[in-house]
């Protein structure tokens, strides 16, 4: 009797603790299940400069009130740095749940699955003031692996003090040709006597140029499949201009554009007044407005009105949930407090570009600079066709493949036509050793 | 004693304290042989075999055979990248030493303050493959940096010197040799070993400072050299930071600081190719191998051993 009570306290005890464990692997181990209240630390990591990290900290600290049982911990490093960690962190299985993700490497860490796709957390994440299109561009084969967060376009930023004091007009962007840039360009060249050089050389981190080149010509760098179709003549109109520009005086010498471009956005030849047009995204007009000093106009890019329009929406980054976080629902949550909160929005504003939740873009619209404003008055009006495929999985090297190619048609080492064919060969097999 | 005398005490009287001894010594040892294990060899052991593999540091491994092995004979920038690193090491490494047998010479005649200079010239050696100092490069060698302003003094024109490919690799060279601290160390370790009797005696028979050199200072001193040469080859050819740095990451300009390990590290960290990045890293391995061997066996034939 009395054994047989023991055992059965026993066999309550043993269900009940398998119960309770059992719950608490159900608590937060789903995308899909109820938000837990036991205490969670959740890891979210970004990259950027201190005005982010500010920021960003702030917001942090508004959902740790909501949500008291959750804590989180951010982690942030300069771009290069970010990357470098993020694979590594991935290999040992202890990445952050929370990360910000670039259209880059988006594919690769997707299809790798390291992603989590966020569909399965619809419970906890509201996505319903995003555009379809701007979500798509966080979706590989149909999962949301990201959540666009800003949006920006491939732009021209002019000086337009520097314009000013050479009495040269702005020119009339709605029609312009890439001839009339080099033209105006040379203009100031000759103006600016050695000092001052017409063009800041694109052909580093410029593969939305080379992208908009070919999309003007109703071309582009990839299709749906992620191959390579790029058409050789584009890639070396696009070398050839580059090298005229350097050649002519246009451009600085090659040098100095390899050293700025190794130098950060400070040292650019933009933000020091040494070359009146560059190619920024246009959300970077207020920061480079501070840099430099100088009133900056932001143009559409050459040769938009010629042939096919190419300019398009480029989300600036994602929010991505890792596949192996944890508690993947207060990610999620978390996620999604960052994208629609209106009070969080009011501090983070457009640091991180135009925001593509388009009530919050209308919520935070009062509260811009004028440099914000006129970086979201460009993207409300300047037309675009559809983006382009994201970098397929391997390509996320692409950036310095283009640099390194610019860089051989800048010192002579290779003509552009060469370089055309190289630059295709390679990025399709990056895209192809990925397989 | 003799080791024949310790082997019989170690027979007969002690053995119980030296097997406590031992057994203390051993957990002493423990922190430090875990850390071998687990961070040293485990890692060497599993690079080789992910060297065989696919692998992108995410899913998990696929074995390939030799691919990665072969894809070294017909991998163009990789080729690239052994050009940049045999120029790098053949041309800094004899520089690097002729600068330190240079200094250890002057500082060897007994200046005043002799410890100040010796300090002095020692500390790059413990700054050089740092990252303040590779940022100091930058800021010396660009196009605005303290070379071009001493050269503005006199009338020439410089250029960036780190963001042209033509001589980008050259500063690094530079950087190199300017880190000669610790061979001239051992340089001057080696020159307070040579008996003064030699020189008086050469002196004596009217030799000159120079020929006292050849013939005196020199193959006495060979043994030291050869000694600096194996390890400052093998050093060199293991360098990363510095051209890290300098370059951003990239190797560039046009790949012209492209260094082997930092083709590696790319090849794994931003291609994700870790498979590709373990075989490089054994194929490093047997490089530096054969320019030992090779050195081993020159040896035979100049350096000379005093006894």
């Amino acid at each position: 009797m009395s054994r047989g009570v023991r055992r059965r306290t026993a066999l309550t005890v043993l269900m009940s603790l398998t119960a309770s464990l059992l719950a608490a692997c159900g608590s937060g181990s789903e995308a899909g299940g109820d938000l837990t209240a036991e205490p969670v630390t959740l890891r979210f990591s970004w990259w950027g400069a201190d005005d982010r990290h500010k920021r960003t900290q702030q917001v942090i600290e508004m959902f740790q009130k909501k949500h008291p049982n959750i804590t989180i911990k951010g982690e942030f490093k300069e771009w290069n740095g970010y990357w470098d960690s993020l694979a590594t962190t991935m290999a040992a299985n202890d990445a952050p749940d929370i990360m910000q993700m670039d259209e880059l490497y988006i594919a690769s860490y997707a299809e790798r699955g390291a992603l989590l796709d966020l569909n399965e957390a619809k419970k906890h994440l509201d996505t319903s003031n995003f555009d379809q299109k701007a979500l798509a561009t966080g979706a590989v084969d149909g999962k949301q692996y990201g959540l666009p967060v800003g949006l920006g376009m491939y732009s021209i930023m002019a000086n337009t003090d520097l314009l000013a004091k050479y009495n040269i007009p702005v020119p009339d962007d709605t029609k312009w040709s890439w001839d009339d840039l080099k033209k105006i360009g040379e203009q100031v060249s000759k103006a600016g006597g050695g000092q001052v050089f017409g063009v800041q050389s694109p052909g580093i981190n410029d593969t939305a140029g080379l992208s908009i080149r070919a999309r003007q010509q109703g071309k582009a760098m990839f299709d749906a499949q992620g191959k390579v179709v790029l058409p050789p003549e584009v890639a070396t109109q696009y070398w050839t201009y580059i090298a005229d520009l350097a050649k002519a005086g246009i451009a600085p010498p090659p040098s100095v554009t390899v050293e700025k471009a190794s130098a950060g956005l400070n040292q650019s030849a933009t933000a020091t007044n040494t070359a009146v047009f560059g190619f920024w995204w246009n959300t970077q007009l207020t920061a480079l407005t501070a840099a430099s000093g100088a009133k900056l106009k932001l143009l559409r890019l050459p040769g938009e009105s010629q042939g096919k329009v190419g300019a398009y929406y480029k989300p600036s980054m994602f929010w991505s949930v890792s596949s192996r976080s944890k508690h993947p629902a207060e990610a999620a949550a978390f996620v999604s407090f960052l994208a629609n909160d209106e009070e969080a929005a009011k501090i983070l504003l457009t640091e991180r570009g135009v925001p593509a939740n388009q009530k919050i873009r209308e919520a935070i619209a009062g509260q811009l600079k004028e440099t914000d404003k006129a970086a979201k008055e460009y993207l409300d009006t300047v037309p675009v066709s559809d983006p382009p495929r994201i970098t397929p999985n391997g390509a996320s090297t692409v950036d310095a493949i283009l640099k390194r190619h610019t860089e051989d048609v800048l010192f002579g080492r290779t003509t552009p036509e060469a370089a055309a064919a190289s630059f295709i060969k390679e990025v399709q097999s990056e895209v192809d050793a990925a397989k | 004693m003799s080791a024949l005398d310790e082997l019989r005490q170690l027979r007969h009287g002690g053995v119980q304290v030296r097997k406590r001894d031992n057994k203390a010594a051993f957990w002493f040892l423990a922190p430090w042989f875990a850390g071998l294990v687990f961070i040293t060899i485990g890692p060497v052991l599993a690079s080789f075999g992910l060297g065989f593999t696919k692998y992108n540091l995410i899913q998990p491994p696929k074995f390939i055979g030799f691919d990665n092995f072969a894809r070294i004979f017909t991998d163009e920038r990789l080729h690239n990248a052994l050009g940049v690193t045999f120029t790098y090491v053949l041309v800094s490494v004899p520089l690097q030493l002729a600068c330190a047998l240079g200094v250890a010479l002057l500082l060897d005649r007994g200046l005043r303050g002799l410890a100040f200079y010796r300090s002095a010239f020692y500390l790059p050696s413990l700054l050089g493959s740092s990252v303040a100092i590779a940022v100091l490069w930058t800021q010396i060698f660009g196009a605005e940096g303290l070379l071009n302003r001493v050269l503005g003094f006199f009338g020439v024109e410089g250029k960036g010197w780190i963001s042209d490919p033509d001589t980008a690799l050259s500063t690094l060279i530079v950087l190199n040799v300017w880190t000669f601290g610790s061979p001239m160390i051992i340089f001057l370790a080696g020159l307070r070993q040579i008996p003064a009797v030699y020189y008086e005696a050469a002196a004596i028979d009217g030799a000159s400072k120079w020929s006292q050199f050849w013939r005196i200072t020199l193959p006495l001193l060979s043994p030291i050299l050869f000694f600096n040469l194996v390890l400052q080859i093998i050093h060199a050819f293991q360098s990363f930071t510095q051209a890290f740095v300098v370059s951003g990451g990239t190797g560039g300009p046009s790949d012209s600081t492209m260094f082997y390990t930092l083709y590696l590290y790319q090849q794994g960290f931003s291609r994700f190719d870790m498979g590709y990045a373990s075989a490089l890293a054994w194929f490093l391995l047997l490089i530096i191998a054969a320019f030992t061997a090779i050195n081993f066996w020159a040896a035979k034939y100049w350096v000379f051993y005093d006894d």
